[in-house]
């Protein structure tokens, strides 16, 4: 176990890379598939039973009824509902199916369907359909193995959907970062020649890149001499992120405008000038007010 | 010395920029709590920034897992950061202060070696790299 959680994390290789590895890691068989099938009549004849009795418990919840707004609303639901289980019992286990999965998943999460709504579903029509099959079946030796068949395959097909869930809010997160890392870089002016530029987020490449443009053009239309950078909304300051910072104060430089670093905790600095970062850059750490007035010294001097 | 529970092990994933902050803030959290005192917290922090942004950078993805250790009475943190990208074909240039393919200031390595108390990189080029880092709180 310890090592498919390994496995899990690095990213690779890991059980819901390819359809066949997916069907391996839930321990679907051919023959598990064929045992759901041959529940397909059985299912068929209690659908209706199943979905109707399942639409009453759900309007019973105050949440789950803001979702259906008209009654024909319930009955498209309903048929996509019958559908959804048909093909769960039926329909070839293979990318296309997966595909399909994946996009009534997000069509779901998109529509406010919440995971536990979603499980709950399922559980519930897992558990009314295995009541019936035990019904009409029960002295069928073959009933039970079917049902744990046919609960191999719904909890692969759950997978399936909660991996949608998990991809939308990354998706939102990406969006988000991406927003951050997209917001403008204010340049202030603090006096005549004098500019402050608070950088917040990350400091990636391509931020860096658009800081750099961002100063030079500041120095430029400002006549700036000196300019603060202040990085006390920089997330995680390394080498990287100190070689981005060093590009942009020599651009400036050979602009003619001294930079001054402020916002740099006096543990981090310690801990980059270890790793070996050196230079001036890193020597003027200290907060804000300290230094503007390191600034203002180099204009006024 | 008081004891606290920590879970054994902690894992982070390491995918994108916020992962690298992630994994620094959760770092450093651990390192607070086990007693480490706040230059050592930065040290740390800083060593799992490099060791972090190295697998975004280099290998897309990977993680990192953390875990607190007794040797001896002696408490410390243990950092493995893995991943399975193209690997490093020679791990001694790598390791050399200014050796960078990223254009950058190639101190991440041998920078993080020097603040940590181990230091260990292992690599199959084509197969990815792992380093293991650790530091012992200081008596
Ligand atoms: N996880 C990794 N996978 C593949 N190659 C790596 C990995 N980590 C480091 N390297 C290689 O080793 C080189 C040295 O890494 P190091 O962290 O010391 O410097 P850098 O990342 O280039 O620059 P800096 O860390 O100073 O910003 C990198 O340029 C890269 O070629
Ligand atoms: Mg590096």
């Amino acid at each position: 176990m310890d090592d498919i959680i390994a496995s899990s994390t690095g990213g690779h290789g890991q059980p819901g890379d390819g359809t066949a590895d997916q069907l391996r890691w839930f321990d679907i068989t051919d023959t598990d598939r064929r045992r759901a099938e041959a529940l397909a009549e059985t299912a068929g004849d209690v659908a209706d039973e199943i979905i109707e009795a399942f639409y009453a418990h759900l309007l019973s919840f105050e949440d789950a009824r803001r979702h259906f707004r008209t009654d024909a609303q319930i009955e498209r639901v309903k048929r996509a509902q019958q559908t959804y289980f048909r093909e769960l019992l039926s329909a070839p286990l293979d990318a296309g199916y997966v595909e399909n999965r994946r996009r009534i998943g997000r069509i779901h999460e998109r529509a406010g369907v919440t995971p536990t709504l979603y499980v709950g579903a399922y559980a519930y029509y897992l558990h009314s359909l295995g009541h019936l099959v035990m019904d009409r079946r029960g002295q069928d030796p073959q009933a039970v193995p079917l049902l744990l068949s046919l609960i191999k395959i719904a909890h692969f097909d759950m997978a399936q959907a909660l991996e949608t869930y998990v991809e939308a809010r990354e998706a939102t997160i990406e969006q988000r970062e991406r927003e951050m890392s997209e917001l403008p870089t204010p340049v202030l002016q603090l006096r005549d020649g004098l500019l402050l530029i608070p950088v917040v987020g990350t400091l990636d490449s391509y931020r860096a890149r658009s800081l750099t443009v961002k100063l030079l053009e500041g120095i430029r239309d400002h006549r700036a001499k000196a300019v603060v950078l202040d990085i006390t909304g920089v997330a995680a300051v390394d080498s990287a992120v100190a070689n981005h910072l060093i590009q942009t104060m020599t651009a400036a430089r050979l602009m003619g405008a001294t930079s001054v670093l402020t916002g740099l905790s006096a543990d981090v600095a310690q801990a980059l000038v270890k790793i070996g970062v050196t230079g001036e850059t890193l020597r003027t750490a200290g907060d804000l007010q300290h230094g503007i007035e390191i600034a203002e010294r180099l204009l006024d001097g | 010395m008081t004891s606290i529970e920590l879970p054994a092990e902690h894992i982070q994933r390491i995918e994108r920029d916020g992962d690298v902050v992630a994994a620094r803030q959760t770092g450093r959290r651990i390192a607070a709590e086990m007693g480490f005192g706040r230059p050592e917290q930065a040290l740390i922090a800083t060593a799992i920034s490099e060791l972090a942004r190295n697998i975004v950078s280099y290998a897309e993805r990977g993680s990192i897992t953390f875990r607190a250790e007794d040797h001896a009475g002696r408490r410390g943190l243990r950092i493995v950061a893995e991943d399975r990208g193209p690997g490093i074909p020679d791990l001694a240039q790598a390791m050399s202060d200014g050796f960078s393919t990223g254009n950058s200031l190639g101190l991440g390595l041998p920078g993080t070696q020097r603040i940590m108390d181990e230091f260990d990189i292992r690599s199959i080029p084509g197969e990815g790299v792992t380093v293991t880092v650790a530091k012992w709180i200081s008596r």
